[in-house]
């Protein structure tokens, strides 16, 4: 599998500045390595800590987490689903898994138009602070895999549209942070109750102008 | 695809970032703890692990323990132990393994692959749990519990209604 | 996905071409953007046939149409 690595910035929380990284255009077995190994583990403590501390969380079906571990292997080597990875001190802090092929635009002024949809995107856990993780190590992680996604749409000829379903605790970060349009609840029962978030052209644009003119 | 981001963007959207979420995705939800079988899809056929079982038995044996003292002492289901020992498919949930892990004060990581509930990254553990199971097949005679046991369930199957 | 650097030429009929650019402009998509994107599709459709599963067709009066088998 040949990757592409680009140098990226995180903000290390602790020491209060920037610390050097990486996004590879991948998923390898490195990431999952790293994802079955370090995640999930400080994933499973994190929900007991949470647990026992009497924090209500809304329960999913543990399941749908385990199918994408193996999904993952089968997913590598699709041209149509592509992975990125954030990687810094040696290990994977966030990861991306994209389709590029068999969704479609729903916002109205770029209805059934070509985007990039983000199937899967996921924070180290020592990275959320709604995990106890206070503070949080890294910060920036989910702004540097929404560039990635809008530079890819670019890429293939898609303008920067992205779109996708926002975990409930997330809806804040794409509706304001990326300036996304919501377009509410997707009752599709395989998704509901998620909402549907998607980017035009312009809202890239603004996106990545957001950070300074790079 | 290279993508250029420079140093200045990183650091301006991680302080508009903060301390969002930002999962997304059918696939990226948190796991529950308990409650929930670890295999996402019960059709598949789950990898044999005998070596886990293997493992498991011995161990709880070296202790002396009952299967039923087992789960009160490690707070899991008896129902998840038996089917670790007894059946090679079984797939245990991943709160059972971890449980166990604690309890026997072993890596958790370490026997989550060796329980197959995580893809092998470490070859030399695969290596050594195939070595361990072929080694640890018991060919001594029944004990006098086993034989006691046995002869006791025969009955119960051979009592015809 | 690395950089785009491997080139191929492409011979089409005076049909497919028009088909092509007919495509290309309704989807707003340039031609080699049209056509990696049929690629991709073409990946995902045979790799699900090759396991056996079928691709359908749905109406809107939700009437399936076999549309492919292996």
């Amino acid at each position: 599998m040949s990757v592409t690595i680009s140098p990226v910035y995180l903000f290390n929380v602790e020491r209060g500045q920037p610390e050097a990284a990486e996004l590879w255009d991948a998923i390898t077995d490195q990431q999952l390595a790293d994802w079955e190994a370090e995640w999930i583990p400080e994933l499973f403590k994190a929900l007991q800590k949470l647990r026992r501390a009497g924090v209500e969380r809304k329960h999913w079906p543990q399941s749908r987490h385990w199918d994408w571990r193996r999904k993952a292997a089968a997913l590598q080597g699709i041209l149509a689903h592509q992975g990125f990875s954030v990687m810094c001190n040696g290990l994977t802090q966030g990861m991306m898994f994209v389709d590029t092929t068999t969704k479609r635009c729903r916002v109205e002024s770029q209805k059934s138009k070509n985007l990039v949809y983000v199937k899967f995107v996921e924070n180290a856990p020592w990275n959320r602070k709604e995990l106890l993780f206070d503070p949080p190590r890294y910060r920036g992680i989910g702004s540097i895999l929404m560039r990635a996604a809008v530079e890819l749409s670019h890429s293939i000829g898609f303008k920067g549209r992205v779109g996708l379903h926002s975990l409930p605790q997330s809806n804040g970060f794409y509706a304001n942070a990326c300036g996304m349009t919501d377009l509410g609840v997707d009752p599709d029962p395989d998704y509901s109750p998620m909402r549907y978030f998607e980017m035009t052209s312009e809202q890239a644009v603004a996106f990545v102008e957001k950070g300074g003119k790079s | 695809m290279r993508i250029e981001i420079t140093k200045d963007w990183c650091i301006k959207m991680a302080r508009l970032e903060d301390d969002y979420e930002i999962g997304a995705g059918a696939i990226a939800v948190d796991p529950v703890f308990d409650g929930e079988k670890a295999a996402a899809d019960t059709s598949e056929q789950s990898e044999p692990s005998i070596a886990f079982g293997r493992l498991l038995r011995l161990m709880r044996r070296s202790q002396g323990l009952s299967v039923e003292k087992l789960a009160d002492d490690a707070k899991v289901e008896m129902e998840e132990l038996v089917g670790i020992e007894e059946d090679t498919h079984f797939r245990p949930k991943i709160r059972t393994v971890y449980q166990i892990a604690t309890y026997f004060n072993l890596p958790q990581a370490n026997l989550l692959q060796v329980a197959r509930l995580t893809t092998p990254r470490d070859p030399r553990l695969t290596e050594e749990a195939v070595r361990f199971a072929a080694r640890s097949e018991p060919v001594v005679a029944l004990t006098k519990e086993e034989r006691a046991a046995l002869d006791a369930f025969v009955t119960v199957l051979s009592e015809r209604k | 996905m690395s950089l785009s650097k491997r080139t191929m030429t492409l011979n089409l009929t005076d049909a497919e071409m028009q088909v092509l650019e007919e495509l290309c402009a309704r989807k707003d998509l340039s031609k080699t953007a049209l056509l990696r994107q049929a690629l991709r599709l073409y990946q995902i459709v045979e790799t699900r046939l090759e396991k056996g599963d079928k691709l359908f067709f749905e109406d809107d009066k939700k009437e399936k149409a076999e549309v492919m088998m292996l």
